[in-house]
């Protein structure tokens, strides 16, 4: 198999930007830009990362540049830390491979009033109920159930939808990336295959990446900003990281049988199968956004269950309820997903499909889409890292709508293969390693455990200077792990 | 034969068989053993039978991969045992396996999907080779 390290040419756009020249290779539309520093770009260049941006800016319709965020890491078709803008006035395309599998895969805060003395004592007892409420794990069925007309409605609606039945409120919809509502969305379109698939997950975490945490805001950068949040040192935090399940999985693997043909009958070459893909507004194209953003309601619902069994996990062990420890929910942000949205491009506002593949939004302040609690400082970006190190909250910059069609990085990104990562985690017991640095960890897997520890990972401070550099967002707060639920 | 090999974010298989049918069998088994941590200890106590068409082997190969990890997602049954025949384009199968249960099985990876990406399906000189990279 074909990993060469990438040998094209790169040009020094800035001290965290680079171009990939459109010259590069055959079919490139637009240039690459990669968000980078010097070190983290030597890494991007290490597997086929980079060729993927290349790839990218060879589709139909594609506006300004194929664009990657510091975390960029080889993905399938599209790089993770990808994003693609691409114009349906212009022939633009639609691509599955430029959301992934996991649809709207994402990730929420919620705060609390608790700091790290009330939590610390309690934090063995916290962990175990949170692993033995939160379904994880390959093959986990969660205790939701919906019958066909409430998977339906959950399809059509989103997480309005479990307004009705107490487990949402009003303040969790507004939190929550547009309203957790995308008005494309026709349950119709998605396979009675990909119903099934998802049936028994609305509220299971999952396995891989994908993680419950409780954190600890350990340093403030932007105290109004975190103030606006709700945020302050020192305080108890909880990050949920899923999405779509096997439902938005099998959503994307419906569309790609569906596109099969598509390259042949719009006459688009292609360099990547994966990165099939139809004009936004032919048939292929409309059938795949309804059914896609149906998956992305399933996703939010996902989350949303999560939180729900976080908080009664919470009140169970501190005996009060989820209102009495104010665990609002701060912000819930998409990572994998295309939205259709208004840019400004060369002097003129257009309606765009912007594909983000491990990518997350990044509004400024004043940003009509953002919610008013929020309108002064801008949208908050939730930017998990590793289960070792850290993780961030960032609001977006005026500099994401010049330079990246609204959006910043996604986390800490993938630094070695998860052989690589077992490999080296070989005769260690990394909850053990873990224990030692005063967090307590649960999962499904111990061999998960292992993949995903600290040193497969960039580091996610790196990775957010080099997006608060390039003006793309701001860092507002970091948060330290002290309790891991893992699948 | 089958063997896995890096990729940094997914996984990969990389299969080498003496025949078609065997290297169909055998990228079952690597599909499986990424699932579940304990594969030899599934018993073939249900049975069923699969039909797939696809003019290219080559998608014919991803689809029926795609096929069982439907299969296992929706109905919740691990396999461990396929019989593979090709009839033209046509695949028809036997699969064997039972019921997953996680304590028994073993969790090893979520397999999210099997992808198009750098997938490899050729004839050499020991026969057929495949490469499939899956999401995880």
């Amino acid at each position: 198999m074909n990993q060469q390290p990438f040998q094209g040419r790169l040009e020094k756009v800035d001290t965290c930007c680079w171009r990939i020249p459109k010259s590069y290779k055959q079919g490139m539309l637009v240039d690459g830009i990669i968000f980078a520093n010097e070190s983290l770009l030597q890494k991007a260049k290490q597997d086929l990362a980079l060729e993927q941006v290349a790839n990218v800016a060879c589709l139909p319709g594609i506006i300004g540049a194929s664009l990657a965020m510091p975390d960029i890491h080889w993905g399938y078709g599209f790089c993770i830390g990808g994003v693609c803008a691409t114009d349906p006035q212009e022939g633009g395309v639609i691509s599955p491979g430029g959301v992934g599998y996991d649809i709207n895969c994402g990730v929420r805060l919620v705060r609390t009033d608790l700091t790290s003395e009330d939590v610390k004592p309690r934090l063995k007892v916290l962990v175990d109920e949170l692993f033995k409420r939160i379904p994880s794990g390959v093959g986990q069925s969660g205790k939701f159930h919906f019958q066909a007309k409430e998977m339906n409605r959950l399809l059509g609606e989103g997480p309005s939808f479990l307004l009705e039945r107490g487990l949402a409120t009003l303040g969790d919809i507004e939190h929550t990336e547009a309203n957790g509502y995308l008005n494309g969305a026709d349950p119709s379109q998605v396979s009675s295959v990909a119903q099934k698939r998802g049936m028994d997950q609305c509220g299971t975490l999952g396995s891989g990446n994908h993680f419950l945490e409780v954190q600890v805001v350990d340093q403030i950068f932007d105290s109004h900003a975190a103030k606006v949040m709700g945020l302050f040192e020192n305080q108890i935090c909880i990050m949920i990281h899923s999405g779509s399940r096997g439902l938005g999985y099998q959503v994307c693997e419906d569309s790609l049988v569906n596109l099969r043909k598509a390259p042949e009958k719009y006459k688009i070459e292609l360099p990547d199968k994966q990165l099939a893909c139809a004009p936004a507004e032919s048939s292929e194209g409309l059938s795949y956004l309804a059914a896609m953003q149906s998956a992305a309601h399933f996703a939010w619902c996902n989350r949303q269950l999560l939180m729900h069994q976080t908080r009664e996990a919470f009140a169970s062990v501190f005996a009060q309820t989820w209102q009495e420890l104010r665990m609002n929910l701060v912000y819930d942000v998409c990572h994998n997903i295309a939205k259709f949205e208004e840019h400004q491009v060369a002097g003129k506002m257009k309606k765009l499909w912007v594909h983000r593949k491990g990518a997350t939004r990044a509004f400024p302040p004043g940003h009509k889409d953002i919610p008013n609690s929020y309108h002064s400082i801008g949208q908050p970006v939730i930017i998990p890292g590793d289960m070792g190190r850290a993780s961030w909250v960032l609001v977006g910059q005026e500099g994401s709508m010049q330079r990246s069609f609204g959006t910043t990085c996604h986390g800490a990104g993938r630094l070695l293969s998860r052989t690589a990562a077992a490999a080296l985690a070989k005769g260690r017991r990394i909850d053990q390693e873990l224990a030692s640095l005063g967090i307590i960890a649960r999962a499904a897997s111990l061999k998960g455990l292992a993949e995903e520890h600290s040193d497969a990972y960039k580091n996610v401070d790196e990775v957010v200077a080099v997006v608060e550099e390039a003006g793309l967002s701001k860092r507002v707060a970091r948060m330290k792990p002290i309790g891991v639920i893992k699948g | 034969m089958f063997e896995f090999f890096e990729h940094t974010a997914d996984l990969g298989f990389r299969i080498q068989s003496p025949s078609k049918e065997q290297l169909f069998e055998e990228a079952a088994q690597a599909l499986f053993a990424a699932i579940c941590s304990n594969p030899e200890l599934i018993l073939p106590s249900v049975q069923l039978t699969l039909t797939l068409h696809e003019s290219s082997t080559e998608l014919l190969l991803r689809d029926w991969l795609a096929l069982l990890l439907t299969t296992f997602e929706s109905d919740k049954i691990i396999f461990s045992s396929f019989i593979v025949t090709f009839d033209g384009d046509q695949l028809n199968a036997i699969v064997m396996g039972e019921p997953f249960q996680p304590k028994k099985h073993g969790r090893n990876h979520e397999v999210k999907a099997i992808t198009y990406h750098q997938l490899v399906y050729q004839e050499n000189e020991s026969g057929f080779l495949a490469e499939i990279i899956v999401d995880i």
